[in-house]
């Protein structure tokens, strides 16, 4: 593995929820990656952000870490699990709870169900 | 290349085959309207019973990746029997591929809405 590669498998999986954004979760630098990080933060999960504004590595990296073409990209436990479109798909549907539930990953019920309350 | 420019949209499945075996130079390759070029090869690959192709670039003016004349961010809407059975990830994946990476990449934003 290159060293970004390594540097991403090592990130995603010694951290229990991890988004690979444009920015950061207090200033994100882009629309779509905004808007998982405030999903996340709003549904207060605790998640490590990795900018990839600040590494070309690791933005052509990760692109080729998860044979995915864009950005955002959220990991649990290791695993791919979308960008922006299936992030909000799952947090609309409760997908999201569920991983969340089955992956031990610690997540605020209640902020989940006022989300999709207001985008019913 | 011309024959394409000046069809009808009725006219653009045959005529991507016509193109795709044909070598464009790449300047001719950036003519192409990318919002056509993405509904003909979902078009080809899914025959999908609804397909929204919409440049939204105007929408994100000034953002990053936006360029004067539009052509960087699009949504798409497509309804497919061919995405049964498939995973999220898995319909994400089958778009991307139909799309091409070369295309992908000329491409800033590409919001999917997909299912059957």
């Amino acid at each position: 593995m290159t060293d970004a590669k390594t540097q991403i498998d090592d990130t995603v999986k010694s951290n229990d929820v991890v988004l690979f954004m444009k920015g950061t979760k207090s200033m994100p630098q882009c629309g779509f990656s905004s808007r998982v990080a405030g999903v996340l933060s709003y549904m207060g999960v605790e998640f490590t952000d990795v900018n990839v504004l600040s590494d070309d590595a690791i933005r052509q990296g990760v692109k080729d870490y998860s044979d995915w073409p864009t950005i955002p990209q959220l990991y649990v436990k290791g695993e791919f699990v979308g960008g922006c479109d299936i992030i909000t798909e799952m947090t609309l549907s409760g997908e999201l709870d569920k991983l969340f539930e089955t992956q031990g990953v610690g997540y605020d019920k209640a902020a989940a169900e006022k989300i999709r309350e207001a985008n019913a | 290349m011309n024959a394409h420019l000046f069809s009808t949209r009725a006219g653009h499945f045959s005529l991507l085959c016509v193109r795709t075996k044909c070598n464009l130079t790449p300047e001719a390759e950036k003519l192409l309207h990318i919002e056509d070029e993405i509904r003909d090869r979902l078009e080809h690959a899914f025959a999908p019973r609804l397909l929204e192709v919409t440049d939204d670039s105007e929408r994100h003016r000034g953002h990053a990746g936006w360029r004067e004349g539009g052509q960087t961010h699009f949504n798409v809407m497509i309804r497919a029997e061919a995405f049964k059975g498939m995973t999220r990830l898995a319909r994400h994946r089958a778009v991307h591929a139909a799309l091409t990476p070369a295309l992908v990449a000329r491409i800033h934003a590409l919001a999917l809405d997909i299912d059957v």
